[in-house]
């Protein structure tokens, strides 16, 4: 009976030691909020070695950049995140919320590296752009062909079609090139969502996580799904034909960024860190393990890694995105268009 | 009497093919060779098996949720007994209210229970997300903890203790000599229930992860949010083997089934 | 096979509170060693306290945030008035009223045969099968759900199945279905019911079914006035239990229907995440709970009713 009374105390300790920014921790901590993908990588090529450097310990999180960004938001009055990886029109949400400051480039010795495109992608200098990725679809090229977005719609392709939900990173952009395809491209997004609700029972899911989405091929569930570029290693390794499609409206993407929350205790660490992240050397090794393609110019990679990145300034400037301002004025009208439309 | 002898394993074999089916393919799949989650298994092999040892996270959520497991039963356990004991055998003022208050978080759906912990008691008072985890672990144990050990209390006569007290013992003599020994068969069945309930949690603990900070299922989910393979496979079904390890060998070493 | 035992008294414990067993206790008279209130309030009151502070009131704040009024600090119903109006919270609020109720029915005819399949084995097969439906209860619900999509998939057993017996000629789709949240949350919660039977089965006087066939009632009748009336205690019981954990799981309806079949459940967290809308999420949690305890009330009187009735009906006969 002892050991279980001794038990919750010994817990209790345990947990407040464990509770971040406890008296236990003596060293610096630098917490910062990332996406969940190719952590083994990340702690490898960033994390461990600036630890090192710094002499301080990093602290993780990991999920998508709306999921984050609402937990930023939760805990705006004591913040407990110091720098972000977001989505260019979530850096763009989170400035109109208040919850970051302007970036001081002059700590980032990287900066003028830069492509012109990252250095201040929203145009309020509160975000840096490490990472972009080019947007398009991967399908069974002994199935089907993709020359257009608009494929995916064709009905001798109806149920074999995954398609990202709009609530997704890559929802938008796809339905803008939907839309596009269709040639309606307006802000709302109208045209391009009113047909996919059109299709919606022909459609497999509207997917969230895209991980699900190799199984989903290996099974033969779908043929298939607009993918982001980062997500593009896992199908190359199924054994099955699939293909990366080059459809003739272009290919779409997104840019992630960097940010600082404001009111954050370590602004001087975290811009360190960012800077470490920016570095030719870091960009160098995280675009050959196809982690990342690289938003520094002084990045050399060779041809058959180019090829699996999004790689070069031309590459990005060629990418049809959605300016982060349209992004976040229309959000919530994309949403509910798409809940009438789909989501019954 | 015909249809009778063959509607029974009939039965039970469409009804166990059915609930075990999935624990069999995903204990298959743990020992596939190949890239994704298959059935029948490509191959074999023990590498998803190796992988989840190298899984860093997993290591760090697996001691979060076995913490949370048996400190949250613990500590639902030693506030419990107590108040089962005094609903048991006591006339309380109010017992019906207490008895429903205890027992409410079994009622509300756990991402409420989360939801509201991140809104009105992480956020406000600044509490951290591994105490407010504790903190909601032990209150969704609670009423499962009530329940089984009353129940146990109401099966033991009150007699014997009272005959304890006239004999001289004290009051907390005779609860640890005659009523706890008694009731241990419900207690560690209050205990096992707890612990899978909590281990297996994920509603709760849905809102209530920060840096650093998951529990098991939630890292699961986590991690097949990014990588489809079958390591997530192979370590449910290492969970699994291990819970079906604990029932085991608490009934085989405390033979506890004989309190039950 | 003690485990199955243990879950077994364990859940029924759980489930039913126990007032047949007070029952018993008030009647003999209380020792004076059990008459001091205070003494009695001090064992209970830090658990009650616990669950108040810890639970309760941030759950009942969080309740509270749906009634409010947009702007002011006024109380109204707007936020229910206009959730119910968008026809996809409607879809989504009756589907998971309809996937409960048919998880609910189906399990229960299910749960009836195992159970007097199981209950009427050799006492040690029927440790061991009881062990193995209640073995699922062991397993992560992550990896019971991941299972089905492997399962249900194109490829899967279930069409390869459907295929070589000639159901289907093409693999049907039944991921992101109703069909396949209907599946996996059968799976999830059938092992409740059938053990919540058991106990009300184990419980029912020996020789009732025996008495009512020697009487000349068909097997049909034997359960509709004997069987049923006897075990609605575990009926209910299990009912409740099955209806609110189809209503409130969230793995399930997450990763078999997807954001294509959203429930309740699923709305709620996609609201909170997604749009950050915490008063929709207070509606929605608030409806769940009301289902809930409409669900016990009305399986209750359901049991009651036929209860008092059948004693009349016997009567007449």
């Amino acid at each position: 009976m002892k050991k279980v009374i001794l038990a919750p105390g010994a817990a209790l300790a345990l947990i407040l030691g464990a509770a971040p920014g406890s008296a236990l921790a003596q060293e610096k901590t630098l917490t910062i909020s990332v996406y969940a993908l190719s952590q083994d990588e990340y702690k490898q090529i960033v994390y461990e070695p600036f630890e090192k450097i710094c002499g301080c310990k990093l602290v993780v999180e990991t999920g998508n950049s709306v999921e984050r960004l609402a937990k930023m938001e939760a805990n705006k009055a004591s913040p407990v995140v110091d720098m972000a990886v977001v989505s260019m029109a979530d850096a763009l949400s989170a400035a109109r919320k208040g919850l970051i400051d302007t970036i001081d480039r002059t700590k980032l010795s990287n900066f003028n590296k830069l492509y012109d495109i990252a250095q201040d992608p929203n145009g309020d200098g509160m975000s840096v752009g490490y990472t972009f990725y080019a947007t398009s679809i991967a399908y069974r090229s002994d199935k089907m062909k993709i020359d257009s977005w608009a494929d995916l719609l064709k009905p001798e392709y109806a149920g074999h079609i995954a398609w990202p939900n709009v609530t997704t990173n890559q929802g938008p952009p796809a339905l803008y090139m939907l839309g596009r395809a269709l040639s309606k491209d307006t802000p709302d997004l109208k045209a391009a969502i009113d047909a996919v609700g059109e299709k919606k029972d022909d459609i497999v899911t509207f997917y969230e996580k895209s991980s699900q989405l190799v199984q989903l091929m290996k099974q033969e569930e779908i043929w298939a799904a607009p993918i982001g570029r980062f997500t593009w290693a896992p199908f190359t390794k199924l054994g099955l034909p699939v293909a990366w499609a080059t459809p003739k409206e272009g290919q779409t993407g997104g840019m992630n960024v960097m940010i600082a929350t404001k009111g954050s205790k370590n602004r001087e660490l975290a811009l360190q860190f960012m800077d470490f992240w920016l570095s030719t050397e870091v960009q160098t090794k995280l675009a050959e393990k196809f982690i990342d393609s690289p938003a520094n110019k002084e990045v050399k990679v060779s041809d058959e890694i180019a090829a699996n990145l999004t790689y070069g300034e031309e590459t990005a400037k060629s990418l049809k995105l959605i300016p982060s301002a349209v992004a976040l004025d229309n959000r919530a009208g994309w949403v509910k268009s798409w809940n009438e439309a789909v989501g019954q | 009497m015909n249809a009778r002898t063959l509607f029974i394993p009939l039965t039970l074999f469409v009804v166990i093919a059915f609930l075990i089916g999935p624990f069999l393919i995903i204990v298959a799949a743990s020992f596939s060779a190949g890239e994704t989650l298959a059935f029948p298994p490509q191959g074999f092999s023990l590498r998803w098996i190796a992988k989840v040892f190298t899984v860093e996270s997993f290591r760090a959520s697996f001691g979060m949720s076995l913490f949370l497991a048996i400190g949250g039963t613990a500590a639902a356990l030693i506030m419990g007994i107590p108040a089962s004991y005094a609903l048991s055998r006591y006339k309380l003022p109010g017992a019906e209210v207490i008895r429903t208050v205890v027992s409410a978080p079994i009622i509300v759906p756990g991402i409420i229970v989360g939801l509201a912990l991140l809104r009105y008691i992480v956020v406000p008072f600044g509490v951290g997300i591994s105490l407010a985890l504790f903190l909601a672990h032990t209150a969704l144990v609670l009423p499962y903890a009530v329940r089984v050990v009353s129940a146990s209390l109401d099966n033991l006569r009150s007699d014997i203790e009272e005959a304890a007290v006239l004999l001289g013992s004290s009051r907390l003599g005779a609860f640890f000599r005659v009523v706890l020994p008694n009731i241990r068969g419900g207690i560690l069945s209050a205990f096992i229930l707890g612990f899978v309930t909590s281990f297996n949690q994920v509603p709760v603990s849905l809102f209530l992860s920060g840096p650093g900070v998951r529990t098991l299922p939630i890292d699961m989910i986590a991690y097949m949010e990014i990588v489809f393979d079958p390591s997530v496979a192979a370590l449910s079904s290492l969970l699994a083997f291990l819970s079906i390890g604990i029932v085991f060998a608490a009934e085989r070493f405390l033979g506890f089934s004989r309190y039950v | 096979m003690a485990r199955a035992d243990i879950s077994l008294q364990g859940l029924a414990w759980i489930l039913g509170s126990s007032p047949r067993m007070t029952a018993q206790l008030d009647t003999g008279e209380d020792p004076t060693m059990f008459q001091n209130r205070a003494e009695a309030l001090a064992l209970a009151l830090p658990a009650a306290i616990f669950a108040a502070a810890v639970f309760l009131v941030p759950v009942l704040i969080l309740l509270s945030d749906g009634f409010r009024t947009p702007v002011g600090g006024g109380w109204s119903l707007s936020a229910y008035t206009e959730f119910f109006s968008s026809p996809l919270n409607q879809t989504v609020f009756l589907r998971t009223l309809r996937l409960g109720a048919i998880v609910t029915v189906v399990s229960a005819v299910i749960g009836y045969a195992a159970a007097f399949a199981i209950v009427s084995l050799e006492p040690s097969t029927k440790g061991k099968i009881t062990g193995l439906v209640v073995l699922p209860l062991m397993i992560s619900p992550v990896a019971r759900t991941y299972a089905w999509i492997v399962i249900l998939g194109r490829t899967g057993i279930v069409n390869q199945a459907f295929q070589a017996i000639g159901i289907s000629d093409a693999p049907l789709r039944i991921l992101f279905s109703e069909t396949a949240i209907f599946i996996g949350l059968l799976q999830l919660f059938l092992p409740l019911m059938i053990i919540s039977l058991i106990s009300a089965l184990e419980n029912m006087p020996r020789d009732a079914i025996p008495a009512a066939r020697v009487l000349g009632a068909n097997w049909f009748q034997v359960f509709w006035k004997v069987v049923l009336p006897l075990t609605r205690e575990g009926l209910v019981i299990g009912g409740t239990l099955v209806f609110t954990g189809s209503l409130t799981a969230y793995i399930t309806p997450a990763i078999l229907g997807g954001s294509k079949v959203l429930m309740l459940e699923t709305l709620m967290y996609q609201q909170v995440s997604v749009s950050g809308n915490f008063v929709s999420a207070s509606v929605i949690a608030f409806i769940l709970i009301v289902m809930s305890f409409a669900a016990n009330i009305l399986l209750k009187r359901l049991a009651t009713a036929r209860n008092r009735r059948a004693p009349g009906r016997s009567a007449s006969a």
